[in-house]
């Protein structure tokens, strides 16, 4: 458990060191802030969670015998890839989606995406489509999506996203999606394993199946994002600027605003709603590699499983044999650092 | 030649018209003024030649070909445009902001090359930001802000530039190196819109003057900036003598 503090410990790190200071510019490097070290430290410490989570837990696995244990290969180890791929899979979305509507305070949670797909998935099991194999995951696509579709014709005045309008309707569609949804799960109590997985989220039901849905979903929705990375710095100078410099400004956004939603959409099937992962993730990058989306998402790709991982490992060790819904955890650290971002931007007015 | 050209072009917001009927030819290589009153439709004129709103009616072609047919691409490889008012609020330095300029010649996923900031230099330089260059753009002053977009339009290389008031938050000082800058430029096609009419009769060889809805005169600045037509369009009394425009107000 000690270890687990460690993760904890590297966040708060990052987010209290002054990595405004830049060094000295010697020409021609003229806006190249060294980050080299990110990548390569948060790829190790990444290694250094699989192996942790591998071995603690209820059971506690000598690294030898991991191969040889049921409860690794079936139980512990595709609950470890799932994390690894939702917590990838949310923070490349908020990545994209506090760029595409220009406002550092959006991730999926937040503008209540992620409830829209957990309705659409409680809509799913409800309805019997839990045995179809995409049935969940489509119909958490079809209400996320309209989410976001909401969202984006209620805050786009003119040509321009309205900030605290957007950022309302999100906390508004929120708030109501999940009582929904817990509506509907006091009406079925029967067929939900529990209302905390939904509203909470849990990695605890994560199956060799959760993978192989999420796994190709992932992976597109994270190669879309990176391929538009450039796209996504310019879409922050303005969508009319980027337009005027070669953006197919509307595509690009639709292209990005459907793939990350889809990635958001069977994460959320997947393992319920998880808020503020895609928050924070993103911000922790910015801050130390500067707001080049091109350093922003490889990192948050990283940065995003790592925080996952820690959190969900924490969350089934910390008060073994217990388990804390890990949405808990990510909300203890995610909260107070959304304030600290608003009282951050209030400042810089 | 024509580098652009407006014909019998309708532009408007939702179902108001703020410009119809008109057309002009913007003929390659000349540095012209766009004037008119607060809100008669210069941005508008300009955000339509630069492919960023549809015209309700007619057509705008560059270089002989409608804009609707171009892609966003291969539109910001020939009409650079600065907004009147760029947004400021977000973390890029002046520098990254004018490498911005250099994304039309950039596919996905490459990387801005040696040759991208050697150009981005020598626009910041020609601009006077080059010591600017780490500085955020909400940082500076709005005139500096104004010299930095214009580093990024040059940086953009485009044979056509349509510049949203580019001197009206400079010192005098900087007013004339910029309008100086421009006017040295050889081969390229600008559009300014300009408020000063001495500045633009010193400087700008044609005019476009917008009013009541539509173009009031095209042509040579000197021959369009007469009393009558600064009293049709701004509703001022004025005289010109020996290319100076003096208010009788």
């Amino acid at each position: 458990m000690g270890d687990g503090f460690l993760w904890f410990g590297f966040f708060f790190v990052l987010l209290q060191t002054d990595f405004e200071a830049e060094p000295e510019m010697s020409a021609p490097a003229h806006n190249t802030r060294r980050y080299g070290w990110l990548p390569a430290t948060l790829a190790v410490l990444l290694v250094a969670a699989v192996a942790w989570s591998a071995c603690s837990g209820v059971v506690k696995l000598a690294p030898s015998e991991l191969f040889g244990s049921d409860i690794f290969l079936n139980l512990r180890l595709p609950r470890i890839i799932v994390a690894l791929l939702v917590g990838a899979a949310l923070s490349v979305s908020g990545a994209a989606y506090q760029s595409v509507f220009r406002n550092p305070l959006t991730d999926p949670y937040v503008l209540g995406v992620s409830s829209g797909a957990s309705l659409g998935a409680a809509v799913a099991i409800l309805l019997g489509l839990e045995a179809r194999v995409w049935g969940i995951g489509l119909l958490a696509l079809v209400a996320a999506l309209a989410t976001v579709w909401l969202i984006y014709r209620v805050a786009s005045i003119g040509n321009r996203l309205h900030t605290s309008t957007l950022l309302l309707t999100g906390v508004c569609l929120t708030l109501l999606l999940s009582a929904v949804v817990t509506f509907l799960m006091v009406l079925h109590q029967d067929k939900m394993e529990s209302i905390i997985f939904w509203t909470m989220g849990s990695f605890g039901s994560a199956s060799w199946f959760d993978v192989a849905l999420v796994a190709p979903v992932t992976a597109a929705g994270v190669f879309v994002v990176l391929y538009y990375a450039k796209d996504l710095n310019l879409l922050l100078a303005g969508s009319e600027t980027a337009q005027s410099l070669g953006v197919e400004v509307e595509k690009v956004k639709r292209m990005l605003l459907f793939f990350t939603t889809l990635m958001v959409a069977f994460a959320v099937s997947a393992c319920g709603v998880i808020g503020f992962v895609g928050l924070i993730v993103p911000h922790c990058m910015r801050l130390i590699c500067g707001p080049d989306n091109r350093r922003v998402v490889p990192c948050s790709i990283l940065g995003g499983a790592l925080f996952m991982l820690s959190c969900d490992t924490l969350s089934r060790t910390l008060l073994q044999p217990a388990e804390l819904p890990v949405g808990s955890l990510t909300a203890i650290v995610g909260a107070p650092l959304f304030i600290y971002l608003l009282y951050r931007n209030k400042k810089s007015y | 030649m024509s580098a652009i050209q407006l014909n019998n072009l309708a532009v408007g917001y939702g179902r108001r018209t703020v410009l119809s009927g008109l057309n002009a030819t913007v003929e390659s290589g000349g540095f012209y003024a766009v004037m008119g009153a607060n809100g008669c439709g210069k941005t508008t004129l300009l955000r339509c030649m630069g492919g960023l709103m549809n015209p309700m009616d007619g057509e705008v072609t560059v270089d002989g070909r409608p804009v609707a047919d171009y892609s966003a691409r291969e539109m910001a490889q020939r009409v650079a445009y600065v907004q009147q008012r760029p947004l400021t609020d977000f973390e890029f330095s002046a520098f990254e902001t004018v490498l911005m300029g250099r994304n039309p010649y950039q596919r996905k996923l490459q990387n801005e090359s040696q040759a991208d900031w050697d150009i981005v230099e020598q626009a910041m330089r020609q601009t006077g930001t080059w010591h600017l260059r780490l500085a955020k753009l909400d940082q500076v002053s709005g005139g500096e802000l104004q010299r930095i977009m214009l580093a990024r339009a040059i940086a953009q290389q485009t044979p056509v530039m349509l510049l949203d008031e580019p001197v009206s938050n400079l010192d005098v000082a900087h007013q004339f190196d910029i309008m100086d800058l421009l006017s040295r430029v050889e081969g390229k096609t600008i559009l300014i819109v300009i408020h000063d009419l001495n500045l633009a009769l010193r400087y700008c060889p044609r005019l476009l003057l917008l009013g009541d809805g539509g173009l009031v005169y095209q042509g040579p600045t000197a021959d369009g900036l007469t009393p009558g037509n600064i009293r049709r369009v701004f509703g001022v009394d004025a005289s010109v003598s020996d290319g100076y425009v003096r208010f009788l107000h």
